[in-house]
């Protein structure tokens, strides 16, 4: 794999305006810290990957969830699925942590509203994105690694994504006309700017995704290259699917995990240094049932799971409330109960990782209706 | 030639073959109905194709008698290569029809409705089946009520095994009183939400989970259920949820097989599904915002004639609304692909590998993301990377096609569609092969 130039990833980064040598200690030291926020669509069945060790899920889960002597103990009530083995390394070196039983303010069952919820969280009416909004709090542009760009990236911030090139770069003096041609027509002249200021095209990436869990350790690699670049951003975004699990869940849900794991493996690496100073937020639009179907499969649910993972996360330990698993315990006697706010979580790693302020959080990040969680970074 | 003819063409149709404009220039109007009759939507070269009954059979035999030893791994290399073969064979139908096929139209409304009730090629089954789903349960209804291709497509196999209903069980049926195996209600909930009535008819979890129970039984026949039902979507009353069911507030009795039909009836009726509809239509042809009164003549149009799908797109062609010139959507990589091949033939724009170039834009068909389809909006599409991925396409494409002339490109492409400063901008061009690229990537082309 080659590098991008340095030209390309300081355009990147260009609407600072600040050249580095303007920023204090503490303001370079912040500059630093880098946010990366993996969205897993399609709704991860957090129970199977985050298993209690909890009496009642044996009457509720026989086909989908891992056998008791393959799972990896957390020491502390949980197991994780034998596919997590890179994630329980991490857990132990205390740079994982998870959060059960998370959701969205969003109680019904659509992944497509659930997901634009997530992504859009707090201001629902608006077509902006949060991670956009942070962006805009924190200066740089956020950065997708994947063929669009998500909601929560898109907005008034600047953002941009970037994939492996496929056909050789166009020259520049055509893309110089077509800039000019698509003058007036923002659908197009805007995403042709933001592309060329990343450069990227001067990256290539060997091999190809086959399959869902294969695209997601390809896509953590660049991103983690990227992202630690010299100059490179500090606010990324990875979009995982193929999580709706809804009949023979075991066997490609066991894949996607593995790939998960390998993903957060991948990013550690190519991080670098920089992993020291990343917090990566990963979750779902909602959770699943507590219940298996009758398909050996789950349905759609309410409390989710968040995992939590880099150099700058508080890990080894399972934050904020379980809510167990009795019928009375569960949401509508059928889900995991939402017992913990994700918007509570990425005000905590936001506030205590990227230093924004709780009024920003509060009135323009996000909205006033949720508390921000402590302990979540170092 | 006129600038009616020319959206008639790349609006409505699937962009211009040229002299197409020309023709439609006659009477933009008359050309697009003439379209619409089943006659128009003949020649989808399917002689090579498979049934969705012998696509499943074979699956089921696979999987019902693959081994674990030596034999078993090519038993497994033959079905593999089965499953690639059949989605080479039906990409490559359906691209050279929508390339070649003299009625556009007819052709855009049958991608319409596959999008809205999506199977999507994500498991070995789907993949084997989602092509000839279309050629069955979608191409041949397009023409007649909504209620009926609504039948069509969830009743059908393809869809029964897509949205797992085919391994649904009532908990009460005599099969689920037996076995461990049980409800899933993945179908019922993407027909109420996606298909037809939308959250906005505040319908709830009770709801659907009535509504699964009503559709238990509708399965895809296997080795248990009878050799000559194999393969196909039958009704097992043996799975079927006994009792009644309330949906809606409305109680369905009725014989098993009839329950889910019946609900699935009124659903069909709802004013909901009215509006559903009308927006999603007129966001596809017009706008990502289309203009309300489009929107609501499409919706009366709808409720007047009992979901009368001529009348509808008659209603779409006659509005005013649908013929601005402002309104203009960006192409999906699919109809970008499919309009450069009507111009300049599929064989050259699908250079190489033509998997690769669908891939390379991220949309194979048959395989959209979610039971949602294929994204309609702009801004699913308009990506920086996208664009990226879109020039370099073009540039590609034109370096190896210097013959053709870009202002020629621009006049069969885009008649009186083409602008000014995109003219002036081709034949100012350093290169021939930019000439092409530019004429290919201008907003003019990449829009419709």
């Amino acid at each position: 794999m080659t590098h991008l130039s340095r030209r390309s990833l300081l355009a990147l980064l260009g609407s600072t305006g600040l050249a580095p040598s303007f920023f204090s200690a503490r303001a370079s030291e912040l500059q630093d810290r880098k946010l990366i926020f993996v969205i897993l669509r399609g709704a991860i069945d957090g129970l199977a990957a985050l298993i209690p060790d909890d009496d009642q899920l044996n009457a509720l889960r026989t086909h989908t969830i891992p056998d008791r002597d393959q799972r990896l103990n957390l020491g502390n009530g949980f197991h994780l699925h034998p596919s997590l083995s890179a994630l329980h390394g991490l857990y132990r070196n205390g740079e994982v942590g998870f959060v059960h039983a998370a959701s969205t303010p969003y109680r019904d069952r659509s992944h497509f509203d659930g997901q634009d919820i997530l992504e859009t969280l707090g201001r629902g009416s608006e077509r902006d994105g949060w991670l956009n909004r942070a962006v805009q709090t924190v200066g740089g542009t956020g950065l997708a690694v994947g063929y669009d760009l998500p909601l929560a990236l898109r907005g008034a911030g600047a953002a941009t994504n970037w994939s492996p090139p496929v056909f050789t770069p166009a020259s520049e003096a055509l893309l110089n006309r077509l800039q000019a041609l698509y003058d007036g027509e923002p659908t197009l002249s805007e995403p042709l700017a933001m592309a060329r200021a990343t450069g990227a095209t001067e990256m290539s990436m060997s091999g190809r995704a086959n399959g869902p869990a294969a695209q997601y350790a390809v896509a953590s690699k660049a991103l983690g290259e990227l992202m630690s670049a010299d100059g490179g951003p500090n606010i990324g975004m990875l979009s995982f699917d193929g999580w709706d699990t809804h009949a023979n869940q075991a066997n490609p849900f066991a894949t996607r995990l593995s790939g998960l794991d390998t993903a957060i493996s991948n990013l550690k690496a190519s991080l670098g240094e920089a992993w020291q100073n990343t917090a990566l937020v990963m979750c779902s639009e909602f959770g699943r049932t507590a219940r298996e179907n009758g398909s050996r499969g789950t349905d759609h649910g309410t409390g989710g799971l968040v995992i939590l993972a880099g150099g700058a996360i508080n890990g080894g330990r399972v934050h904020g409330d379980w809510p167990g698993l009795r019928a009375r315990d569960l949401h509508e006697n059928r889900d995991l109960a939402p017992a913990n706010d994700i918007v509570s979580v990425l005000k905590g790693v936001l506030r205590d990782h990227l230093s924004i302020s709780s009024s920003a959080l509060r009135n323009f990040v996000f909205d006033n209706r949720s508390a921000v969680m402590s302990g979540l970074v170092k | 030639m006129s600038l009616r003819g020319a959206l008639a063409v790349t609006r409505f149709g699937l962009g211009a073959q040229p002299g197409e404009i020309a023709e439609a220039s006659r009477d933009p109007e008359d050309w697009l109905l003439l379209q619409l009759t089943r006659s128009a939507g003949d020649g989808f070269p399917d002689q090579a194709l498979n049934s969705s009954k012998v696509q499943l059979s074979n699956a089921l035999d696979y999987f019902q008698n693959r081994r674990d030893d030596a034999a078993g791994k090519d038993q497994k290399r033959t079905f593999r290569r089965m499953v690639r073969q059949t989605s080479v064979a039906e990409v490559s139908a359906r691209s050279s029809h929508a390339a070649s096929t003299k009625a556009p139209l007819h052709e855009r409304l049958v991608r319409f409705w596959a999008n809205h009730f999506t199977v999507a090629a994500n498991s070995p089954q789907s993949r084997v089946i989602a092509g000839a789903y279309e050629r069955e349960a979608i191409r041949p209804h397009i023409l007649g009520s909504f209620a009926d291709l609504a039948e069509g497509a969830i009743f059908h196999a393809g869809m029964l095994v897509y949205l797992n209903n085919a391994q649904s069980i009532g908990p009460n049926s005599r099969a689920g009183r037996r076995r461990d195996r049980g409800l899933n209600e993945n179908l019922a909930r993407e027909v109420l939400e996606l298909h037809t009535v939308t959250p906005a008819a505040g319908y709830s979890q009770d709801d659907v989970v009535a509504f699964a129970k009503a559709l238990t039984g509708w399965t895809v026949g296997n080795h248990r259920i009878g050799k000559d039902r194999k393969g196909e979507a039958t009704f097992v009353n043996l799975l079927h949820e006994p009792g009644p069911q309330t949906v809606l507030g409305k109680r369905y009795g009725g014989a098993g097989s009839s329950q889910a039909k019946s609900i699935l009836r009124d659903l069909c009726r709802s004013p909901h599904t009215a509006q559903n509809i009308a927006h999603k239509l007129a966001c596809h042809f017009v706008a990502d915002s289309p203009p309300e009164s489009l929107v609501a003549k499409l919706k009366s149009s709808f409720l007047e004639t009992g979901g009368d799908l001529p009348m509808l797109y008659r209603t779409l062609i006659e509005a005013p609304e649908a013929w601005h010139t402002e309104a203009r959507k960006l192409k999906t990589p699919d109809e970008l692909i499919v309009s450069t091949g009507r111009l300049i033939g599929l064989r050259r724009v699908l250079v190489g590998d033509a998997g690769k170039v669908f891939e390379s834009f991220a949309q194979i068909p048959f395989t959209a993301p979610s039971p949602q389809g294929w994204p309609d909006e702009a801004e699913a599409w308009n990506g920086p990377d996208a664009i990226m991925k879109r020039v370099e396409w073009a540039n590609r494409l034109a370096n190896r096609n210097s013959s053709l002339d870009g202002p020629d490109l621009l006049d069969a492409g885009l008649g009186d569609r083409a602008n000014p400063e995109t003219l002036q901008a081709v034949m100012r061009a350093e290169s021939p092969q930019q000439a092409i690229a530019l004429a290919l990537l201008s907003p003019d082309f990449q829009m419709r």
